[in-house]
């Protein structure tokens, strides 16, 4: 598996799941923790990843 | 003091058999507490990401002293409980430092190991009755 997307995408919904169990006690605020952040683990890498495109490999 | 009025709270060594079981297998100590959901969902996502750790040609670190990150990379791994020591006595984590996923490997191994942690504390403060 070398998809980095892919790698990153399961990184961020694993963690996000951990997370949100942890820090939230409702389901409904779980799942709407969990999907924050997960999508904020996701936006935060396109918008590291365009930050750094730039510079060169 | 309203926390106190919430919960009723517990001596703390009434944690230490639930942290240590909660350190050894992810989501034993929730098991214990009667959350089985939770204890289920942290069970698949540590061991999960602990085991495609391992796929992607992660290292399991030794605690070697001289060497200050390399010991606390080891010391997060550790965290993950029995299934790290059966990966090491299975002879898994020797890390293909040539391999494309090497970094993403031990990435995803240390924190799994420092997720157990968090999760291992969440609950141990549980048992203790800090938390509901």
């Amino acid at each position: 598996m070398t998809n980095h997307f892919l790698i990153l995408t399961i990184f961020a919904l694993l963690v996000s799941t951990a997370f949100a169990l942890l820090m939230r006690q409702d389901p409904k605020d779980q799942l709407r923790f969990g999907i924050l952040a997960f999508v904020c683990f996701l936006g935060s890498a396109f918008v590291i990843g365009w930050l750094m495109y730039p510079f060169p490999s | 003091m309203r926390a106190k009025e919430e919960t009723q709270e517990r001596p703390a060594t009434a944690g230490i058999p639930v942290a240590v079981s909660a350190w050894l297998v992810p989501g034993l100590g929730h098991l214990m507490l009667g959350r089985t959901r939770r204890a289920l969902t942290f069970f698949l996502v540590v061991t999960g990401m602990f085991a495609l750790g391992l796929y992607l040609r992660g290292e399991l670190f030794p605690l070697d002293t001289s060497e200050p990150l390399t010991f606390l990379a080891g010391l997060a791994e550790i965290g993950v409980g029995l299934p790290f020591f059966a990966a090491r006595l299975l002879g898994m984590g020797s890390g293909e430092v040539t391999a494309l996923t090497y970094e993403y490997g031990y990435t995803f191994c240390i924190v799994a190991g420092l997720l157990n942690m968090l999760i291992m504390l969440d609950a141990y403060d549980i048992a203790v009755g800090r938390k509901s």
